[in-house]
């Protein structure tokens, strides 16, 4: 039983992390809050079923399709939301992210309507059966891809050419211009990966969890969640804040199951809804007393 | 009479009020041209986002916070008064004013771990409360209904009086708009408004002057949720039934699209940007889904074209067209703003064995300065050597690591900002921080904030005009003479050239009566003739009693000027003594220069 919880934990964490990675990415380039990460995800989750519908195949095959239109819709969401307003303070780039949200969930809902949508499954609807334990070829799969996806994304940044111009723009954005990094050019690429993770998650949640117009917000918090745990600006801490949601909000509301008495004790705390309002309060807490994150260290603003 | 009248007159002609007063007027015109009931409503309902609005713009626009929990607030608002008047009967006298009083709890329960929290993380938790309180809505049934929420919600009546469909909760909601347009306007002018402009536009450079902005923030949420939480009771009142639509995100976004579109800060935006938006989906009923659609391209083509929403953009161009002569100037009111120390023996300023590191770089290392009062107390060192990050522990910026800082005897260590400003230390910036688009003037005369007891009841209970700001101002002008920079007190402090902004900035620290003045670098910009008279300037303060820190690279400026110097070097403090000892120091000079060795290399 536990295992398998831990199991769905993971699956929902690896996707968690794709979503929370490319949020993180787009923040440290333009120092701005996307606020319609969560919209991209949707996006995804939407592109995925069009083109399932189309072509008829699995999601293992449309995963590159998908990555690429998303990475081409990262790049147009960079001409609207970002370039027009890189020089003003980042709140408005917020605000302007806001807007393009609305625009994606609205067209979204006048394509396909308000009712939940489910997107075409990786391989197969199946369970693997393994040692006594049931894992669902889908969580399987989400894990798979979201390993070799966040391995491909760290090899790219660390390993290419391109990634160290990437992590120069991100670092300091003036001192990379001075050295004849085209800027602009890396900003927008950085939309573009942020977008296709962004996208990926959204093919892999919408067959777990089915997908509406409105969702974005719903992901866009998780990714916010994630960040602030894992420490504002820091990629690996996404990930790890990413995890631990998931296996909050996965674990939290079954422990009656594996502890049968608390079922008696207080039904009430272990719904879905008190799970997520636990989450909140954990995150106001965080940020009250530990702003840095859970495993930052403080950093100050110079004056 | 004849004064009155004209000055009536002169108000009305200036800026872009003629246009409001015309707008106005058409808005008054307005409802009687309706023939429906549906057109009422309508109305009725753009006055209720125009409140709202009201409402987010002290968060959002006075206080420069992003909150996503305007949307929140009016939901809760709505369920109070949908609750209260269902479930148990009770009149609009008391539904309305606990719909006001409990977004106003909320705000103020989350106020407190969210407000000092930088502005995304501000939205985040704002965002992350609107969610709690919709999975509250929907899960608990027996109270709100759940997803079908309350049907039934009656008219408003108050004491007795009904305020039924159509004309009667209309006049209600829009006479509240025009208290709530009162109410902004009041408290958002004069004195404590330039201490929400600096607030918002450098909140480094307001608390140096003694402003308490994480307080100002506080009472700008405050205000934006009773306001939320009053147009939450009239909308409930107006449409008869609450389900968790009114909690939605949409709410919030229709509010954040009607304050960019209209105007942050402008009362007529509110007014303007809620009948836009509120009517375009009637406008555009044939694109049916899509006119949401509409609300996000309008909102990003404002945020890039027009910032400030139509109504900043309407002063824009009067300002271009018909440009206006400056207000005359205030006449000087002198007062002193040099004042000598509580007690005249022992140090005025006394730092002990004050360490500060960075991460593994040492920043400070065990400093130990005293300044007496009226003395000039130079500080140098090689670019790096930590003097700045001194200025920042003395203020407050920065809480040393250990070590502590007394003035006048009373320690200062771990004190806020705004508290040590308050305490008589004044300081200018290296990187100047003045509020660039306001006036020289003004951004001297903020800094009487702490003087004239300037408080939001005070500011909204003044008359027409805010005593506080006039001497606010008269002030200011005094303390400009006394630099020497009075001709530019109408000028835009962007405007200025450096050396001149180095002038206005000493001027605001001044402006704060202090007891120590810390300079950053103050020559910098300046010509040799503005050296010498800046120079000749700060020894007569000094004289007086201040006592003054001066960093500076500019030895030919600084030798002369102070009686006592110190030099920095990695974090240490290398030597220490009268100017001509520190010139003659080996060590300074190495500091400087390099030692012998290298320069051989």
């Amino acid at each position: 039983m536990l295992l398998q919880i831990l199991a769905n934990a993971l699956a929902l964490g690896a996707a968690y992390a794709l979503l929370a990675l490319g949020f993180v990415l787009i923040l440290n380039a333009t120092g701005a809050v996307n606020f319609a990460h969560g919209d991209m995800v949707m996006a995804g989750g939407y592109v995925a079923i069009a083109m399932g519908s189309v072509l008829q195949l699995p999601g293992a095959l449309l995963l590159p399709l998908v990555v690429a239109v998303m990475a081409l819709l990262g790049f147009v969401f960079s001409w609207f939301a970002y370039f027009p307003l890189k020089n003003r303070p980042p709140v408005s780039v917020f605000i302007s992210t806001i807007a393009l949200g609305i625009i994606f969930q609205n067209s979204a809902n006048a394509i396909y309507g308000a009712a939940p949508r489910k997107g075409p499954p990786l391989l197969s609807e199946g369970n693997f059966g393994m040692g006594g334990i049931t894992i669902g070829a889908q969580a399987l799969g989400i894990v798979v891809v979201a390993i070799v996806l966040i391995v491909a994304q760290h090899l790219l940044l660390n390993r290419s050419g391109i990634g160290r111009k990437l992590r120069a723009t991100a670092q300091d954005r003036e001192m990379a211009e001075a050295v004849g990094i085209r800027v602009n050019r890396m900003i927008a690429l950085t939309f573009a990966l942020g977008s296709a993770l962004a996208g990926a998650a959204g093919l892999m949640l919408s067959n777990t969890f089915f997908i509406t117009p409105t969702d974005g917000t719903n992901y866009v918090i998780k990714a916010y969640i994630a960040v602030t745990i894992g420490g504002w600006g820091s990629l690996s801490g996404a990930v790890c804040g990413a995890l631990i949601i998931a296996l909050f909000e996965v674990l939290f509301p079954s422990l009656p199951l594996l502890i049968p008495p608390l079922k008696i004790i207080a039904p009430w705390l272990f719904t879905q809804t008190a799970s997520t309002i636990l989450l909140y309060v954990g995150l106001l807490a965080i940020m009250f007393f530990r702003p840095q994150g859970l495993f930052g260290e403080t950093v100050q603003r110079r004056v | 009479m004849n004064a009155v009248v004209r000055s009536v007159m002169g108000w009305s002609r200036s800026g872009i009020r003629p246009l409001f007063i015309l707008g106005i007027i058409l808005l008054a015109l307005w409802p009687t041209l309706m023939t429906s009931a549906y057109q009422m409503r309508i109305f009725t309902i753009v006055g209720i986002y125009a409140l709202l609005s009201l409402g987010y713009q002290f968060i959002f626009g006075h206080a420069g916070a992003l909150s996503l929990t305007q949307g929140t607030f009016f939901g809760v608002g709505a369920y109070v008064t949908g609750i209260l008047s269902v479930r148990y009967g009770l009149g609009g006298e008391f539904t309305v004013l606990l719909s006001i009083a409990l977004p106003l709890a909320l705000a103020a329960l989350i106020a407190a771990p969210v407000l000092r929290l930088e502005s995304h993380y501000f939205a985040l938790a704002t965002l992350g409360v609107g969610q709690v309180m919709l999975l509250v809505a929907i899960s608990w049934q027996d109270l709100t209904g759940g997803a079908n929420g309350l049907s039934g919600i009656p008219g408003l009546t108050l004491f007795g009086l009904e305020f039924g469909k159509g004309y009667g909760i209309m006049a209600v909601v829009w006479v509240c708009v025009a208290m709530g347009a009162f109410v902004s306007w009041r408290i958002t002018r004069g004195l404590y408004g330039a201490a929400l402009v600096i607030s918002r536009e450098n909140r480094i450079a307001a608390l140096s002057i003694g402003i308490d902005t994480a307080q100002l923030r506080y009472a700008m949420f405050l205000l934006s949720a009773m306001f939320a939480g009053l147009a939450g009771a009239l909308y409930a009142h107006t449409i008869r039934v609450v389900s968790p639509e009114a909690l939605e995100f949409a709410i919030m976004v229709a509010c954040l699209t009607i304050t960019v579109v209209g105007g942050r800060t402008h009362i007529a935006g509110a007014i303007l940007g809620a009948i836009l938006i509120v009517n375009l989906p009637e406008w555009f009923r044939a694109m049916e889904k899509y006119y949401l659609i509409a609300y996000g391209i309008a909102l990003l083509a404002m945020i890039v074209a027009a910032p400030y929403g139509l109504i900043g953009l309407l002063e824009q161009w009067r300002a271009k067209l018909l440009p206006e002569k400056p207000p005359a100037m205030p006449p000087a009111e002198p007062f002193i703003f040099v004042r000598a120390a509580r007690s005249a023996a022992g140090p005025l300023l006394e730092i002990r064995d004050v360490h500060k590191h960075f991460g593994g770089l040492k920043a400070l290392n065990g400093i130990s300065l005293t300044v007496a009062p009226g003395q000039i107390f130079g500080l140098i060192g090689p670019n790096g050597s930590g003097k700045t990050t001194m200025l920042n522990v003395i203020t407050g910026i920065y809480r040393a690591d250990s070590g502590s800082v007394y003035l006048d005897g009373t320690d200062i260590h771990n004190k806020r900002s705004f508290v040590i400003a308050q305490s008589g230390i004044a300081r200018t910036f290296q990187n100047i921080n003045l509020v660039e688009e306001m006036s020289v003037l003004d951004n001297v005369a903020v800094a009487r904030y702490g003087f004239d007891n300037a408080g939001l009841v005070q500011t909204f209970a003044a008359g027409r005009i805010d005593p506080a700001w006039k001497r606010a101002r008269s002030n200011a002008m005094y303390v400009l003479e006394g630099l020497g920079v009075a001709t530019v007190a109408q000028s835009a402090a962007g405007s200025l050239a450096y050396g001149l902004k180095r002038k206005v900035e000493i001027a605001r620290a001044l402006a704060l009566e202090p007891r120590l003045l810390l300079l950053d670098e103050p020559a910098a910009g300046l010509n040799e003739g503005e050296q010498l008279d800046l120079a000749d300037r700060l020894r007569a303060f000094a004289r007086g009693g201040l006592a003054i820190l001066v960093i500076e690279h500019n030895m030919p400026f600084l030798m002369p000027l102070a009686e006592r110097m110190a030099c920095l070097d990695y974090g240490d403090l290398i030597a220490e003594g009268t100017p001509a000892e520190i010139r003659a120091n080996p060590l300074v000079i190495e500091a400087y220069l390099g030692s012998p060795e290298e320069k051989r290399a």
